[in-house]
């Protein structure tokens, strides 16, 4: 069945059989690996990407439902504050989660340009750190806020 | 594997059956799909067929939880239960239909152990691991529920729409019984389109878990006050979403060995939930 995606403002077309995720499109037919596949089933938010800005997880959305929402993965995203600003707060360790947090964070912040600490954490929950880099995680995200580091 | 994106509701409930499976967010059926617990030849997309959106005390099943926990007009119950079900992106993906059709979380039917919900004659979670489990109606099956908005839509008296009739939520879910191990009461071919939730004048959701985000409830109550009734929902207690006609029913409960701490947990919820909804004194 062939599927047209638009992935960071590029058109794609290409054929998949209905199974197939979004996920293992990006990574496997297009080549975009920033987005992580980790636990597979829809737990861990490695695999976050946004459909029209609102997070979701490619690793349990169908490829031929995305219809025409428009995909940002974190190829798209390579021009963000969030990115410097994750470097700067040391807020990755082995950088696994990291694609995944900066779609998340970056949908929040177009969506609350100062978001509260309380904000940040419901905001970010679907996003998992092993490492545990999640008080750094929050600095990052205050830190291209503009608030300085949060309360 | 097809997938049918029918132009109507009434197209998408024709097409269901023999081997077509209803498909909305995803987040649930695509994990079973791929685990081999669900079967499925077509893929029946909902996403255009389902009512979306709160209108007045409607709400259109195809609704995401996402938009529920920020919308103003419905119960404070139902908004609480979104906010704390699933993750941010599971919430943007799932949709409130959806959500009250979820499977359990028992680990032994996730591994698609024999057991009773299966089809078997044995709840491997008796014997074995069981402390997510349930504490009321285990007779033949522990597994617990874990809707958080069934159990706020249970407090609040909600009513569905599907594509062939009208009913109370609470008829929506039945315990597993030797005939029919399906915990749901949907026909086959039947697509829920909408609720009707009333409005109480107070609801509350509270929600105990492991951790404060993105757990599912070892116990969750929603309580909603209309008049002078106080109606109680719960989720993460028994096979099906379970509503309390009184406080004192929380005496009947029979837990395992390993959930008689959720009996506990249950009873200071309900008693802040009841609290929380009760009018001031003299007023």
């Amino acid at each position: 069945m062939v599927v047209e995606l638009t992935i960071n403002g590029n058109a794609y077309e290409l054929e998949a059989p209905v199974g197939r995720t979004l996920a293992e499109v990006l990574r496997l037919d297009l080549g975009l690996t920033g987005t992580k596949i980790a636990c597979g089933e829809g737990h861990c938010g490695a695999c976050t990407v946004q459909l029209d800005g609102v997070p979701v997880l490619s690793c349990i959305t169908l490829v031929h439902t995305v219809g025409d929402r428009e995909v940002t993965t974190i190829e798209g995203l390579r021009e963000h504050p969030l990115v410097e600003a994750f470097v700067e707060a040391d807020a990755t360790q082995c950088g696994f989660c990291t694609p995944g947090q900066i779609v998340t964070a970056s949908a929040l912040l177009a969506a609350n340009a100062s978001p509260s600490d309380d904000e940040i954490r419901h905001a970010m929950a679907g996003n998992l750190c092993r490492c545990g880099t999640y008080p750094k995680i929050e600095r990052a995200i205050h830190t291209v806020a503009g608030d300085g580091g949060g309360s | 594997m097809e997938l049918l994106r029918p132009d109507s509701a009434e197209a998408a409930a024709a097409a269901l059956g023999n081997g077509s499976v209803a498909l909305a967010g995803g987040t649930e059926l695509v994990p079973l799909l791929r685990d081999g617990i669900v079967r499925a030849e077509k893929l029946v997309e909902l996403r255009d067929v389902v009512p979306r959106g709160v209108d007045g005390t409607r709400i259109g099943a195809g609704t995401t939880l996402a938009e529920l926990e920020v919308d103003p007009d419905i119960p404070q119950a139902l908004r609480e239960a979104c906010s704390l079900a699933a993750s941010p992106q599971l919430r943007s993906m799932s949709t409130l239909g959806g959500n009250l059709l979820q499977a359990t979380r028992c680990w032994y039917w996730r591994l698609n152990f024999p057991c009773y919900l299966h089809g078997g004659d044995t709840c491997h979670a008796k014997a074995g691991q069981h402390r997510e489990h349930a504490i009321f109606g285990n007779e033949r099956c522990a597994s617990a529920h874990p809707s958080d908005p069934a159990a706020a839509l249970l407090a609040l008296g909600a009513r569905l729409r599907t594509t062939s009739r009208e009913f109370s939520l609470v008829d929506l879910y039945r315990l597993p019984t030797d005939e029919e191990r399906n915990v749901t009461a949907l026909e086959p071919g039947e697509v829920i389109l909408e609720l009707d939730v009333p409005r109480p004048e107070a609801s509350v959701y509270l929600k105990a878990m492991e951790r404060r985000k993105w757990s599912f409830a070892i116990v969750g109550v929603a309580a909603a006050r209309f008049a002078d009734s106080i109606r109680l929902g719960l989720a993460g207690v028994a096979p099906i979403p379970w509503a309390l006609s009184s406080v004192a029913d929380l005496e009947q409960a029979t837990p395992l060995l390993g959930t008689a701490y959720k009996v506990q947990i249950a009873r200071a919820l309900v008693r802040r939930a009841v609290e929380a909804v009760s009018a001031p004194a003299g007023a």
